[in-house]
């Protein structure tokens, strides 16, 4: 089970996400403040923390927490919403949530997290394919078997499975996968898509996994 | 008085003293030395002459005019200017030898005190002297031009000349110098001045010297604290007055999350057909709200100039892109027909702030999404003229004269004018009842 460390000192609010995230499957563990929050590092999978704390804000503990586990992911959860905020927020955390907000984004966010960080070993159906997303495995379910990716088809495809269900650009995708900067006219990753869905899709002519929005980029949809 | 010898101007003046005191000392030696040398020498060389002319006539016994013309001749090798003549006891022109003054044959003794009247001190420089020891052969007058005397003396004045202009060269070298020096000092302190720190603020300069100049420099030191005193006071205010504003949208956040809470926690009861539109309609009020606390905070901060503003290059296409790639499902779940076609401009590099931006295509496709739902359609492209490039979002709303479900006080259209203008770009709108084209438009500098 994936546990949750949230910290929020409103009352109200704090009762009402722990009890969702709850019903949503998850363990969460509420604090008021980041008094003793090292002692949870070692066995959460998240921490949602909200910027307005009593004590140590959540600027600082947040920057505290990423310096001691790198590979723990961080949400921020505040009602301050400017740019200033966000930014400073964006340097140390992975996302940042502004209230108020809708139960469901929160959940969302989260899984999109935890898939980042590869902490949910979930495996996700998206049409005929089952993907294990640790490990990375396509199985075709129709056939019952393993769809074997190059080294870059593979590293593709895990930004999209990242990027469940996002819209990215032409230039996100290439610069993120081949660590370049994108050249108007490149027809690279046009290619490369075009191999993935040879091996991805039933019908590479009538895409359904990686779908093409057009004018903007490729989306894969779970 | 301490300062007044540290100044420039006292070392000018010292310049201009030492030059005239230079020349003066210049004029003084040769008139000391050599002109009184030369005066003495003169003195000293009529004298001379004088009393040789007055001993040999002295000796000149029974002349003729033979011997007085060899006596002459004897003189003008020694003298070639010198002219002399010689007046016989009676009182006749007898002899004379390259005399070119008009000289009367007889000689009155009217006459003759006139001739030695004029020719006293004057020029030629003459000497008489009668002729025998018992001076009765008449005299023999000796000319010679005084130029002939001073002759060493004309020397002297070349050489005063030379020294005097010598000594006006160097003046004027030295105050060339001088002023280079000024020149120079002046072109590093602009130089200095025009250096701009991280804060765009100009930097202290060193102070080398306590002159003018110097003066200058600590003046403009002193300004450049004062001006780094007032940037770190307007900061501190900015910061204050972000602050507050923080805080205040999060203290009325923080209640609206609270209701937002409760109220999902309602939506999840069993609830009446009244009860589940009341819901609908408290969410749709508080989404409302929450928007408006959030313009409200950047209307204030932007016509305060408090809003931060960082211009810098940015690929307006790619900006598009991103910003519709995050738009698009809300688009898409409301069912509307997208168009994107976004080609790159000649020169796609716009200098603007991508968060601004960002803020002013939000809220644009925002108000597509709020007011033109019925139309269902949204269309994204590039356009490029001669005097333009241009962003163009088309929908087919009912257009902005017809009122929508969800009116608002257009905080947020103001804030995208304010942006806009800030950014020196354009937007232009043109809006029927067939729908609203917006275009976001830049200027294309001339091709």
């Amino acid at each position: 089970m994936v546990r949750l460390l949230y910290i929020e000192d409103e009352v109200d609010i704090g009762k009402w996400v722990t009890k969702n995230l709850q019903e949503k499957g998850y363990e969460v563990e509420w604090n008021q403040s980041g008094e003793g929050v090292d002692s949870y590092l070692s066995n959460v999978d998240l921490v949602i923390l909200d910027v307005m704390l009593p004590g140590l804000d959540g600027f600082s503990l947040g920057k505290r927490i990423k310096h001691a586990k790198q590979t723990l992911p961080i949400l921020m959860l505040s009602a301050r919403t400017a740019i200033e905020d966000k930014i400073e927020g964006l340097r140390f955390a992975d996302d940042y949530v502004t209230k108020p907000f809708h139960p469901d984004e929160l959940s969302a966010r989260i899984e999109v997290l935890l898939r980042r960080f590869s902490k949910s070993d979930e495996r996700i159906d998206i049409q005929h394919l089952t993907i294990n997303t640790k490990d990375l495995q396509i199985f075709n379910r129709e056939t019952g078997t393993e769809i074997l990716l190059t080294g870059k088809q593979y590293h593709l495809f895990q930004y999209f499975l990242r990027h469940l269900n996002q819209i990215l650009t032409k230039e996100q995708i290439y610069e993120a996968v081949w660590g370049e900067d994108f050249l108007e006219g490149d027809k690279t990753l046009m290619v490369h898509i075009r191999y993935l869905r040879e091996k991805l899709e039933k019908d590479p002519a009538k895409p359904v996994i990686i779908e093409t929005i057009r004018g903007i980029g490729y989306r894969v949809k779970k | 008085m301490k300062k007044f010898f540290k100044s420039l101007l006292a070392k000018y003046i010292l310049i201009i003293f030492t030059a005239l005191f230079i020349m003066q000392i210049g004029f003084l030696i040769p008139v000391l030395f050599l002109y009184t040398g030369n005066q003495e020498e003169n003195i000293h060389k009529a004298n001379t002459i004088e009393k040789r002319w007055h001993e040999e006539a002295n000796h000149l016994d029974g002349p003729t005019d033979k011997r007085i013309l060899d006596h002459f001749e004897g003189w003008k090798q020694k003298y070639p200017e010198s002219s002399m003549f010689w007046i016989d006891a009676n009182g006749k022109l007898a002899a004379k030898l390259d005399v070119t003054e008009e000289l009367p044959r007889n000689w009155t003794p009217s006459f003759t005190a006139q001739f030695i009247k004029d020719r006293y001190d004057d020029d030629p420089f003459t000497v008489i002297a009668f002729v025998g020891d018992r001076q009765e052969h008449g005299f023999i007058v000796f000319e010679l031009p005084r130029s002939a005397l001073y002759e060493d003396n004309v020397v002297g004045e070349k050489t005063v000349s030379i020294f005097a202009l010598l000594i006006i060269i160097l003046f004027i070298f030295i105050s060339i110098l001088f002023f280079r020096g000024i020149r120079k000092r002046l072109v590093d302190l602009q130089e200095a001045m025009e250096i701009r720190d991280a804060d765009q603020l100009p930097v202290s300069i060193d102070v080398k010297k306590n002159d003018e100049i110097g003066s200058l420099e600590k003046t403009f030191n002193q300004m450049v604290a004062e001006l780094r005193k007032s940037k770190h006071r307007e900061q501190e205010e900015e910061q204050l007055r972000r602050e507050l504003i923080a805080n205040l949208s999060h203290d009325l956040r923080t209640p609206l999350t609270k209701m937002r809470a409760h109220l999902y926690t309602i939506s999840k009861e069993d609830l009446s057909y009244q009860g589940e539109r009341a819901v609908k309609i408290t969410e749709e009020s508080m989404k409302n709200l929450d928007r408006l606390i959030e313009n409200l905070m950047s209307y204030t901060l932007l016509t305060a100039s408090k809003l931060k503003f960082n211009p810098e290059e940015v690929d307006i296409i790619r900006q598009v892109r991103t910003s519709l790639a995050s738009w698009y499902p809300l688009f898409e779940k409301e069912g509307f027909e997208i168009e994107v076609e976004l080609s790159p401009f000649e020169e796609n590099k716009w200098k603007i702030d991508p968060l601004w931006m960002d803020r002013i295509l939000d809220n644009v496709l925002q108000n597509v999404l709020r007011h033109a739902k019925s139309g269902k359609f949204l269309s994204v492209k590039s356009e490029s003229t001669e005097e333009f490039d241009a962003i163009v979002i088309v929908d087919h709303g009912r257009g902005m004269s017809n009122t929508s479900n969800e009116k608002g006080a257009g905080i947020g259209l103001s804030i995208v004018d304010l942006m806009v203008r800030k950014m020196d770009i354009e937007m232009e709108l043109n809006s029927d009842n067939t729908g609203t084209v917006i275009k976001i438009k830049r200027k294309n500098k001339e091709r």
